[in-house]
Protein backbone atom coordinates (compact mmCIF):
# COMPACT_ATOMS: atom_id res chain seq x y z
CA UNK A 1 0.00 0.00 0.00
CA UNK A 2 3.08 2.42 0.62
CA UNK A 3 4.16 2.16 -3.25
CA UNK A 4 1.20 5.24 -3.30
CA UNK A 5 2.12 8.67 -2.16
CA UNK A 6 -0.88 9.67 -0.30
CA UNK A 7 -0.69 6.59 1.88
CA UNK A 8 2.91 7.01 2.18
CA UNK A 9 2.04 10.64 3.74
CA UNK A 10 -0.60 9.13 5.93
CA UNK A 11 1.39 6.73 7.26
CA UNK A 12 3.54 9.81 8.02
CA UNK A 13 1.29 11.25 9.85
CA UNK A 14 -0.12 8.58 11.90
CA UNK A 15 3.51 7.57 13.13
CA UNK A 16 3.55 11.58 13.96
CA UNK A 17 0.68 11.33 16.02
CA UNK A 18 2.32 8.18 17.79
CA UNK A 19 4.84 9.47 18.83
CA UNK A 20 3.53 12.79 19.48
CA UNK A 21 1.44 10.59 21.83
CA UNK A 22 4.02 8.90 23.72
CA UNK A 23 6.63 12.49 24.19
CA UNK A 24 3.09 13.60 25.52
CA UNK A 25 4.00 13.44 29.64
CA UNK A 26 7.58 14.46 28.87
CA UNK A 27 8.77 16.53 31.81
CA UNK A 28 10.29 19.69 31.02
CA UNK A 29 13.60 20.38 30.55
CA UNK A 30 15.10 23.73 30.91
CA UNK A 31 18.56 25.52 30.09
CA UNK A 32 20.04 28.89 30.80
CA UNK A 33 22.46 31.14 29.89
CA UNK A 34 23.80 32.47 32.62
CA UNK A 35 26.64 34.92 34.20
CA UNK A 36 29.12 31.92 35.07
CA UNK A 37 27.85 29.75 31.93
CA UNK A 38 24.94 27.53 31.27
CA UNK A 39 22.05 25.79 33.56
CA UNK A 40 20.30 22.79 32.77
CA UNK A 41 17.94 21.85 35.16
CA UNK A 42 14.60 19.43 35.29
CA UNK A 43 12.58 17.76 37.65
CA UNK A 44 12.43 13.55 37.29
CA UNK A 45 10.97 10.63 39.08
CA UNK A 46 12.61 7.49 37.65
CA UNK A 47 15.86 8.20 35.57
CA UNK A 48 18.18 10.45 34.82
CA UNK A 49 17.36 13.24 31.73
CA UNK A 50 20.56 15.56 31.63
CA UNK A 51 24.03 14.42 30.89
CA UNK A 52 27.62 15.32 29.69
CA UNK A 53 28.76 15.06 26.05
CA UNK A 54 31.99 16.49 25.18
CA UNK A 55 33.82 19.20 27.16
CA UNK A 56 31.12 22.00 26.35
CA UNK A 57 28.17 19.85 25.09
CA UNK A 58 25.30 18.74 27.43
CA UNK A 59 22.12 16.63 26.49
CA UNK A 60 18.97 16.75 28.19
CA UNK A 61 16.55 14.49 26.37
CA UNK A 62 13.04 13.14 26.54
CA UNK A 63 11.24 10.23 25.38
CA UNK A 64 11.77 6.59 24.82
CA UNK A 65 14.66 5.46 27.57
CA UNK A 66 15.67 2.96 25.30
CA UNK A 67 16.17 5.44 22.22
CA UNK A 68 17.67 8.02 24.42
CA UNK A 69 20.62 6.18 25.42
CA UNK A 70 21.46 5.16 21.71
CA UNK A 71 20.89 8.73 20.53
CA UNK A 72 23.42 10.01 23.79
CA UNK A 73 26.28 7.09 23.10
CA UNK A 74 26.27 8.18 19.46
CA UNK A 75 26.58 11.71 20.20
CA UNK A 76 29.69 11.30 22.78
CA UNK A 77 31.21 8.33 20.30
CA UNK A 78 30.84 11.01 17.64
CA UNK A 79 32.22 14.23 19.74
CA UNK A 80 35.08 11.88 21.14
CA UNK A 81 36.30 10.68 17.98
CA UNK A 82 36.60 14.14 16.26
CA UNK A 83 38.36 15.60 19.59
CA UNK A 84 40.65 12.26 19.17
CA UNK A 85 41.56 12.79 15.61
CA UNK A 86 41.16 16.40 15.45
CA UNK A 87 41.26 18.96 18.43
CA UNK A 88 38.67 19.14 21.15
CA UNK A 89 38.48 22.86 19.70
CA UNK A 90 36.99 21.20 16.19
CA UNK A 91 33.55 19.81 18.34
CA UNK A 92 30.86 21.91 17.21
CA UNK A 93 27.35 20.91 18.01
CA UNK A 94 26.06 22.26 15.03
CA UNK A 95 28.14 20.07 12.86
CA UNK A 96 27.21 17.01 15.45
CA UNK A 97 23.21 17.70 15.02
CA UNK A 98 23.39 18.75 11.44
CA UNK A 99 25.83 15.99 9.75
CA UNK A 100 25.16 13.09 11.83
CA UNK A 101 22.28 12.95 14.30
CA UNK A 102 19.44 14.72 12.11
CA UNK A 103 20.12 12.56 8.97
CA UNK A 104 20.11 9.27 11.46
CA UNK A 105 16.30 10.79 13.08
CA UNK A 106 15.15 11.33 9.57
CA UNK A 107 16.16 8.16 8.13
CA UNK A 108 14.70 6.44 11.25
CA UNK A 109 11.49 8.11 10.66
CA UNK A 110 10.44 7.96 7.38
CA UNK A 111 11.37 4.64 6.98
CA UNK A 112 8.23 3.63 7.88
CA UNK A 113 8.73 -0.58 8.15
CA UNK A 114 11.78 0.37 11.33
CA UNK A 115 11.04 1.63 14.59
CA UNK A 116 11.69 5.70 14.53
CA UNK A 117 13.32 7.41 17.60
CA UNK A 118 10.74 8.15 20.32
CA UNK A 119 12.98 11.25 21.73
CA UNK A 120 13.04 14.52 21.83
CA UNK A 121 16.67 15.95 22.68
CA UNK A 122 17.67 19.78 23.78
CA UNK A 123 21.79 20.32 22.95
CA UNK A 124 23.60 23.03 25.07
CA UNK A 125 27.18 24.33 24.07
CA UNK A 126 28.78 26.94 26.02
CA UNK A 127 30.42 29.34 23.76
CA UNK A 128 33.98 29.82 23.45
CA UNK A 129 35.23 33.22 24.71
CA UNK A 130 32.93 35.67 23.49
CA UNK A 131 31.74 33.58 21.40
CA UNK A 132 27.60 33.21 21.94
CA UNK A 133 25.81 29.68 24.20
CA UNK A 134 23.98 27.49 21.56
CA UNK A 135 20.66 25.60 22.32
CA UNK A 136 19.76 23.53 19.58
CA UNK A 137 16.51 21.28 19.71
CA UNK A 138 16.45 17.83 18.07
CA UNK A 139 13.24 16.17 16.88
CA UNK A 140 12.54 12.42 16.64
CA UNK A 141 11.88 13.77 12.56
CA UNK A 142 15.18 15.13 12.62
CA UNK A 143 14.06 18.57 12.36
CA UNK A 144 16.18 20.67 13.76
CA UNK A 145 15.49 24.54 15.65
CA UNK A 146 18.59 26.47 17.51
CA UNK A 147 18.40 29.87 19.75
CA UNK A 148 18.50 32.18 16.43
CA UNK A 149 21.16 34.68 16.67
CA UNK A 150 21.34 34.40 13.00
CA UNK A 151 18.74 33.95 10.02
CA UNK A 152 17.07 36.63 11.06
CA UNK A 153 15.97 35.93 14.04
CA UNK A 154 16.77 37.78 17.50
CA UNK A 155 19.57 35.40 19.84
CA UNK A 156 18.16 33.60 22.66
CA UNK A 157 19.99 32.59 25.90
CA UNK A 158 18.03 30.07 26.56
CA UNK A 159 16.68 26.73 25.13
CA UNK A 160 13.63 24.74 26.11
CA UNK A 161 11.85 21.03 25.60
CA UNK A 162 8.77 19.55 26.96
CA UNK A 163 6.36 16.84 25.81
CA UNK A 164 3.93 18.88 24.44
CA UNK A 165 4.21 22.27 21.95
CA UNK A 166 2.10 24.55 24.08
CA UNK A 167 4.88 23.65 27.55
CA UNK A 168 7.32 24.94 24.99
CA UNK A 169 5.84 27.80 23.68
CA UNK A 170 4.71 29.17 26.79
CA UNK A 171 7.90 28.34 28.31
CA UNK A 172 9.71 30.45 25.70
CA UNK A 173 7.30 33.13 26.11
CA UNK A 174 7.98 33.20 29.77
CA UNK A 175 11.70 33.43 29.24
CA UNK A 176 11.77 36.12 26.75
CA UNK A 177 10.52 38.21 29.54
CA UNK A 178 13.30 37.92 31.93
CA UNK A 179 16.89 39.04 31.46
CA UNK A 180 19.18 36.28 32.76
CA UNK A 181 22.65 36.49 31.17
CA UNK A 182 23.97 38.42 34.21
CA UNK A 183 22.60 36.27 36.97
CA UNK A 184 24.24 34.44 39.86
CA UNK A 185 23.71 30.59 40.01
CA UNK A 186 21.25 30.68 42.57
CA UNK A 187 19.48 33.09 40.65
CA UNK A 188 19.44 31.30 37.81
CA UNK A 189 18.57 28.13 39.57
CA UNK A 190 15.40 30.21 41.27
CA UNK A 191 14.05 31.05 37.19
CA UNK A 192 14.79 27.75 35.65
CA UNK A 193 12.50 26.18 38.52
CA UNK A 194 9.61 28.87 37.90
CA UNK A 195 10.25 27.81 34.00
CA UNK A 196 9.80 24.52 34.41
CA UNK A 197 6.86 24.98 36.58
CA UNK A 198 5.05 27.31 33.78
CA UNK A 199 6.00 24.05 31.26
CA UNK A 200 5.12 21.69 33.79
CA UNK A 201 1.56 23.48 34.35
CA UNK A 202 1.45 23.64 30.61
CA UNK A 203 1.53 20.23 30.15
CA UNK A 204 -2.17 19.54 31.80
CA UNK A 205 -3.73 22.81 30.78
CA UNK A 206 -5.86 23.57 27.22
CA UNK A 207 -3.99 24.46 24.62
CA UNK A 208 -4.60 28.24 24.63
CA UNK A 209 -4.83 28.42 28.69
CA UNK A 210 -2.77 31.94 29.70
CA UNK A 211 0.41 31.79 31.38
CA UNK A 212 -0.16 31.18 35.08
CA UNK A 213 0.72 33.99 37.56
CA UNK A 214 3.77 33.95 39.73
CA UNK A 215 1.83 32.51 42.93
CA UNK A 216 0.51 29.93 40.86
CA UNK A 217 4.00 27.93 39.54
CA UNK A 218 5.44 28.78 42.97
CA UNK A 219 2.78 26.46 44.56
CA UNK A 220 2.71 23.95 41.15
CA UNK A 221 7.03 23.69 41.70
CA UNK A 222 6.87 23.16 45.86
CA UNK A 223 3.88 20.81 45.08
CA UNK A 224 6.25 18.61 42.57
CA UNK A 225 9.42 19.08 44.50
CA UNK A 226 8.40 17.42 47.59
CA UNK A 227 7.91 13.84 45.36
CA UNK A 228 10.40 14.52 42.70
CA UNK A 229 14.60 14.73 42.81
CA UNK A 230 15.74 17.70 41.36
CA UNK A 231 18.30 17.23 38.10
CA UNK A 232 20.87 19.97 37.29
CA UNK A 233 24.40 20.19 35.68
CA UNK A 234 26.25 23.49 34.68
CA UNK A 235 28.68 24.37 31.79
CA UNK A 236 31.22 26.21 33.62
CA UNK A 237 33.19 28.95 31.81
CA UNK A 238 35.98 29.07 33.84
CA UNK A 239 35.86 25.25 34.80
CA UNK A 240 40.12 24.09 35.63
CA UNK A 241 40.29 21.70 33.40
CA UNK A 242 38.96 21.38 29.64
CA UNK A 243 35.77 19.15 30.62
CA UNK A 244 33.21 21.95 31.58
CA UNK A 245 30.47 19.94 32.89
CA UNK A 246 29.50 19.99 36.38
CA UNK A 247 26.14 17.81 37.86
CA UNK A 248 24.93 19.78 40.95
CA UNK A 249 23.74 17.79 43.52
CA UNK A 250 19.66 17.39 44.29
CA UNK A 251 20.35 18.53 48.10
CA UNK A 252 22.68 21.73 46.90
CA UNK A 253 19.89 22.08 44.67
CA UNK A 254 17.17 22.17 47.04
CA UNK A 255 18.65 24.73 49.95
CA UNK A 256 18.40 27.28 47.39
CA UNK A 257 15.29 26.55 46.32
CA UNK A 258 13.30 26.05 49.65
CA UNK B 1 33.09 8.47 7.75
CA UNK B 2 31.87 4.95 9.65
CA UNK B 3 28.57 4.96 11.24
CA UNK B 4 28.48 5.19 14.35
CA UNK B 5 29.12 2.15 16.99
CA UNK B 6 26.15 3.47 18.98
CA UNK B 7 23.34 3.50 16.19
CA UNK B 8 23.97 0.26 15.44
CA UNK B 9 23.54 -1.06 19.51
CA UNK B 10 25.97 -4.51 19.19
CA UNK B 11 29.25 -2.06 18.26
CA UNK B 12 32.33 -1.80 20.81
CA UNK B 13 31.73 0.07 24.24
CA UNK B 14 34.68 1.27 24.76
CA UNK B 15 37.38 3.64 23.82
CA UNK B 16 39.86 1.75 21.56
CA UNK B 17 37.65 -0.51 20.22
CA UNK B 18 35.50 2.99 19.06
CA UNK B 19 38.55 4.10 17.51
CA UNK B 20 39.58 0.69 15.83
CA UNK B 21 35.83 0.72 14.78
CA UNK B 22 36.58 4.60 13.36
CA UNK B 23 40.07 3.23 12.11
CA UNK B 24 41.37 6.06 14.33
CA UNK B 25 43.48 3.27 16.34
CA UNK B 26 46.79 4.61 16.69
CA UNK B 27 48.54 1.59 17.16
CA UNK B 28 48.67 -1.76 15.32
CA UNK B 29 47.27 -4.34 17.46
CA UNK B 30 49.65 -6.62 19.61
CA UNK B 31 48.97 -9.95 17.33
CA UNK B 32 50.97 -7.48 13.93
CA UNK B 33 53.42 -9.66 12.08
CA UNK B 34 56.83 -8.27 13.49
CA UNK B 35 59.21 -7.58 10.46
CA UNK B 36 63.23 -7.81 10.53
CA UNK B 37 65.52 -9.45 12.82
CA UNK B 38 64.51 -9.85 16.33
CA UNK B 39 67.03 -7.38 17.72
CA UNK B 40 67.13 -7.65 21.73
CA UNK B 41 65.23 -4.33 23.10
CA UNK B 42 67.57 -2.24 24.08
CA UNK B 43 66.83 0.33 26.88
CA UNK B 44 67.35 3.60 24.95
CA UNK B 45 64.83 5.47 26.71
CA UNK B 46 66.48 8.11 26.96
CA UNK B 47 65.48 10.66 29.89
CA UNK B 48 64.75 10.49 33.42
CA UNK B 49 61.05 10.51 35.55
CA UNK B 50 60.91 10.12 38.66
CA UNK B 51 57.60 9.61 41.25
CA UNK B 52 58.00 9.57 44.73
CA UNK B 53 54.98 9.93 47.61
CA UNK B 54 55.36 12.99 50.11
CA UNK B 55 53.48 14.03 53.54
CA UNK B 56 50.65 15.88 51.32
CA UNK B 57 50.19 13.10 48.23
CA UNK B 58 52.63 12.63 45.30
CA UNK B 59 55.36 14.07 43.56
CA UNK B 60 56.17 13.75 40.04
CA UNK B 61 58.93 15.15 37.66
CA UNK B 62 60.33 14.78 34.42
CA UNK B 63 63.50 16.08 33.07
CA UNK B 64 63.22 18.18 29.57
CA UNK B 65 65.80 16.90 27.26
CA UNK B 66 64.76 15.14 24.48
CA UNK B 67 67.66 13.22 22.58
CA UNK B 68 67.95 10.87 18.94
CA UNK B 69 71.13 9.12 19.36
CA UNK B 70 73.75 11.26 21.06
CA UNK B 71 72.28 14.71 19.26
CA UNK B 72 70.07 16.62 21.87
CA UNK B 73 66.95 17.41 19.82
CA UNK B 74 65.05 19.62 22.13
CA UNK B 75 65.97 20.86 25.70
CA UNK B 76 62.03 22.21 26.80
CA UNK B 77 59.73 18.91 26.11
CA UNK B 78 57.39 18.05 28.59
CA UNK B 79 57.65 14.60 30.09
CA UNK B 80 54.92 14.61 32.83
CA UNK B 81 51.12 14.58 30.86
CA UNK B 82 47.97 15.36 33.05
CA UNK B 83 45.63 12.58 32.63
CA UNK B 84 42.41 13.93 34.48
CA UNK B 85 41.79 15.64 37.73
CA UNK B 86 44.40 13.89 39.68
CA UNK B 87 46.16 11.76 37.74
CA UNK B 88 49.60 12.02 35.56
CA UNK B 89 51.76 9.41 33.26
CA UNK B 90 55.13 10.48 32.68
CA UNK B 91 56.43 9.21 30.04
CA UNK B 92 60.12 7.77 29.71
CA UNK B 93 60.65 6.41 26.16
CA UNK B 94 59.92 7.29 22.02
CA UNK B 95 57.67 10.43 22.63
CA UNK B 96 55.68 9.86 19.45
CA UNK B 97 54.09 6.85 21.09
CA UNK B 98 53.93 8.11 24.38
CA UNK B 99 52.03 11.24 23.81
CA UNK B 100 49.69 9.22 21.66
CA UNK B 101 49.33 6.80 24.88
CA UNK B 102 48.12 9.46 26.68
CA UNK B 103 46.18 10.97 24.77
CA UNK B 104 44.21 7.45 24.56
CA UNK B 105 44.35 7.47 28.04
CA UNK B 106 42.78 10.97 28.24
CA UNK B 107 40.27 10.51 26.24
CA UNK B 108 39.08 6.85 27.33
CA UNK B 109 38.73 8.14 30.91
CA UNK B 110 36.35 10.66 29.99
CA UNK B 111 34.83 8.87 27.60
CA UNK B 112 34.27 5.87 30.05
CA UNK B 113 32.73 8.68 32.36
CA UNK B 114 30.53 10.21 29.96
CA UNK B 115 29.19 6.96 28.71
CA UNK B 116 28.87 4.90 32.02
CA UNK B 117 27.98 8.08 34.37
CA UNK B 118 30.26 7.09 36.77
CA UNK B 119 34.16 7.75 37.14
CA UNK B 120 36.48 4.71 35.99
CA UNK B 121 38.02 2.90 38.97
CA UNK B 122 41.53 3.33 39.90
CA UNK B 123 41.83 -0.53 38.44
CA UNK B 124 40.35 0.54 35.94
CA UNK B 125 42.80 2.96 34.76
CA UNK B 126 45.78 1.42 35.86
CA UNK B 127 45.04 -1.21 33.51
CA UNK B 128 43.80 0.94 30.71
CA UNK B 129 47.47 1.41 30.39
CA UNK B 130 48.82 -1.73 31.07
CA UNK B 131 46.74 -2.27 27.62
CA UNK B 132 48.19 0.18 25.38
CA UNK B 133 51.57 -0.97 26.56
CA UNK B 134 50.42 -4.61 25.49
CA UNK B 135 48.93 -3.51 22.41
CA UNK B 136 52.29 -1.83 21.42
CA UNK B 137 54.20 -4.80 21.89
CA UNK B 138 54.69 -4.66 18.16
CA UNK B 139 56.43 -1.67 17.95
CA UNK B 140 58.99 -2.13 20.97
CA UNK B 141 60.05 -5.59 19.01
CA UNK B 142 60.94 -3.73 16.51
CA UNK B 143 63.03 -0.92 18.33
CA UNK B 144 60.80 1.66 17.47
CA UNK B 145 57.83 2.25 19.97
CA UNK B 146 59.42 1.67 23.56
CA UNK B 147 57.14 3.13 26.36
CA UNK B 148 57.96 3.17 30.42
CA UNK B 149 55.54 4.84 31.77
CA UNK B 150 54.96 5.74 35.53
CA UNK B 151 51.64 6.58 36.55
CA UNK B 152 50.42 8.55 39.76
CA UNK B 153 47.20 9.29 41.08
CA UNK B 154 45.69 10.34 44.16
CA UNK B 155 43.16 7.83 45.45
CA UNK B 156 40.45 9.49 46.28
CA UNK B 157 38.04 6.60 47.59
CA UNK B 158 41.18 5.04 49.95
CA UNK B 159 42.67 8.73 50.81
CA UNK B 160 46.15 7.78 49.93
CA UNK B 161 48.48 8.42 47.32
CA UNK B 162 49.70 5.67 44.69
CA UNK B 163 52.83 5.44 42.07
CA UNK B 164 52.68 2.79 39.63
CA UNK B 165 55.47 1.62 36.57
CA UNK B 166 55.51 -0.79 34.11
CA UNK B 167 57.58 -2.53 31.88
CA UNK B 168 57.23 -2.24 28.06
CA UNK B 169 54.91 -5.23 27.99
CA UNK B 170 52.43 -3.88 29.98
CA UNK B 171 53.35 -5.41 33.51
CA UNK B 172 52.09 -2.92 36.50
CA UNK B 173 54.31 -2.61 39.61
CA UNK B 174 52.95 -0.88 42.38
CA UNK B 175 55.79 1.43 44.34
CA UNK B 176 55.81 1.07 48.09
CA UNK B 177 57.64 4.61 48.19
CA UNK B 178 59.42 5.43 44.80
CA UNK B 179 59.73 4.98 41.17
CA UNK B 180 62.06 5.54 38.78
CA UNK B 181 62.74 4.96 34.73
CA UNK B 182 64.86 6.59 31.51
CA UNK B 183 68.35 6.26 31.33
CA UNK B 184 69.16 8.24 34.33
CA UNK B 185 66.99 6.53 36.18
CA UNK B 186 69.88 4.09 38.39
CA UNK B 187 71.24 7.29 39.93
CA UNK B 188 68.01 8.56 40.60
CA UNK B 189 66.59 5.26 42.76
CA UNK B 190 70.20 5.51 44.43
CA UNK B 191 69.32 9.02 45.63
CA UNK B 192 65.57 8.27 46.77
CA UNK B 193 66.91 5.23 48.41
CA UNK B 194 69.30 6.94 50.41
CA UNK B 195 67.05 9.41 51.30
CA UNK B 196 64.29 7.31 52.34
CA UNK B 197 66.89 4.99 54.19
CA UNK B 198 69.32 7.17 55.56
CA UNK B 199 68.13 10.55 55.86
CA UNK B 200 66.59 12.21 58.51
CA UNK B 201 63.14 11.59 57.62
CA UNK B 202 61.95 9.21 54.90
CA UNK B 203 60.16 10.64 51.73
CA UNK B 204 56.69 10.47 52.80
CA UNK B 205 57.07 13.03 55.54
CA UNK B 206 58.74 15.53 53.55
CA UNK B 207 56.63 18.75 53.10
CA UNK B 208 55.85 19.98 49.90
CA UNK B 209 59.23 22.65 49.90
CA UNK B 210 61.17 19.49 50.57
CA UNK B 211 59.84 17.16 48.24
CA UNK B 212 60.42 19.33 45.12
CA UNK B 213 63.89 20.72 45.68
CA UNK B 214 64.85 16.73 46.83
CA UNK B 215 63.05 16.18 43.26
CA UNK B 216 65.70 19.04 41.85
CA UNK B 217 68.51 17.25 42.78
CA UNK B 218 67.18 13.76 42.05
CA UNK B 219 67.27 15.12 38.58
CA UNK B 220 70.64 17.13 38.60
CA UNK B 221 72.83 14.39 40.06
CA UNK B 222 71.22 12.03 37.20
CA UNK B 223 72.26 14.54 34.39
CA UNK B 224 75.62 14.64 35.91
CA UNK B 225 76.27 11.08 34.53
CA UNK B 226 73.53 11.00 31.64
CA UNK B 227 74.37 12.81 28.62
CA UNK B 228 70.89 12.09 28.00
CA UNK B 229 69.34 13.79 31.28
CA UNK B 230 68.60 17.60 31.15
CA UNK B 231 69.03 17.93 34.98
CA UNK B 232 69.13 22.25 35.89
CA UNK B 233 69.99 24.32 33.15
CA UNK B 234 70.26 27.16 35.67
CA UNK B 235 71.95 29.41 32.67
CA UNK B 236 69.35 29.22 30.09
CA UNK B 237 67.01 29.25 33.07
CA UNK B 238 65.48 25.80 31.87
CA UNK B 239 64.37 23.75 35.47
CA UNK B 240 62.43 20.07 35.11
CA UNK B 241 58.77 19.55 35.42
CA UNK B 242 57.58 18.97 38.77
CA UNK B 243 53.86 18.10 39.77
CA UNK B 244 52.28 17.51 42.75
CA UNK B 245 48.93 15.52 43.21
CA UNK B 246 47.35 16.21 46.33
CA UNK B 247 43.29 15.22 47.20
CA UNK B 248 42.62 18.90 46.19
CA UNK B 249 44.03 17.78 42.38
CA UNK B 250 47.50 18.64 40.13
CA UNK B 251 49.79 21.55 41.25
CA UNK B 252 52.46 22.63 38.99
CA UNK B 253 54.90 24.21 40.39
CA UNK B 254 55.92 27.75 38.28
CA UNK B 255 59.73 27.84 37.10
CA UNK B 256 60.81 31.05 39.45
CA UNK B 257 59.78 29.07 42.22
CA UNK B 258 61.59 26.35 41.45
CA UNK B 259 64.95 28.56 40.69
CA UNK B 260 64.22 30.46 44.02
CA UNK B 261 64.06 26.69 45.99
CA UNK B 262 66.94 25.66 43.86
CA UNK B 263 69.64 28.65 44.41
CA UNK B 264 68.46 28.76 48.08
CA UNK B 265 69.93 25.40 48.56
CA UNK B 266 73.26 25.13 46.89
CA UNK B 267 76.25 24.71 48.36
CA UNK B 268 78.18 27.21 49.04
Amino acid sequence: MHEEPFRWVEAIANRREYIEDQLAPGSPIVALGFRDGILLFTLSRERQKIFEIYDRIALGGIGHPGDLERLRLTAIELASTEGFARSADDVALRRLANYSLSPALKAAFEQIYGPPFLARLLFAELGRGAAPNLFLRLDYDGSIRTNGGSFARTFEDFGVIAGKQNAITQMESFLRAQKHSGLSLADTLHLAARTWSVGHLALSAEPDAALPDAARAEEHLREQLAHASVEAAVLEKDAPLAATYRALADDEVRAILL
Amino acid sequence: MHTPAALSGNGPTDFPGILRHHGLAPQPPAHTPVTGHHSPVTPTHATTILAFKFADGVLVAGDRRATAGNVIMYDRADKVLEIDRHSLMAIAGVPATAWEMARVLEHSFHFFRRTQLAEMSLEGKVRALSKLLRDNLGLVLQGVGVVVPIFATFDTAAGIPRVYFYDPMGAQFEAADFAATGSGSPAVRAVLHHENTYARKPLRKLKAPEAVLLALRALDTAAESDSATGGVDRRARVFPIVKLITRKGIETLPESKLARLYKANLAD
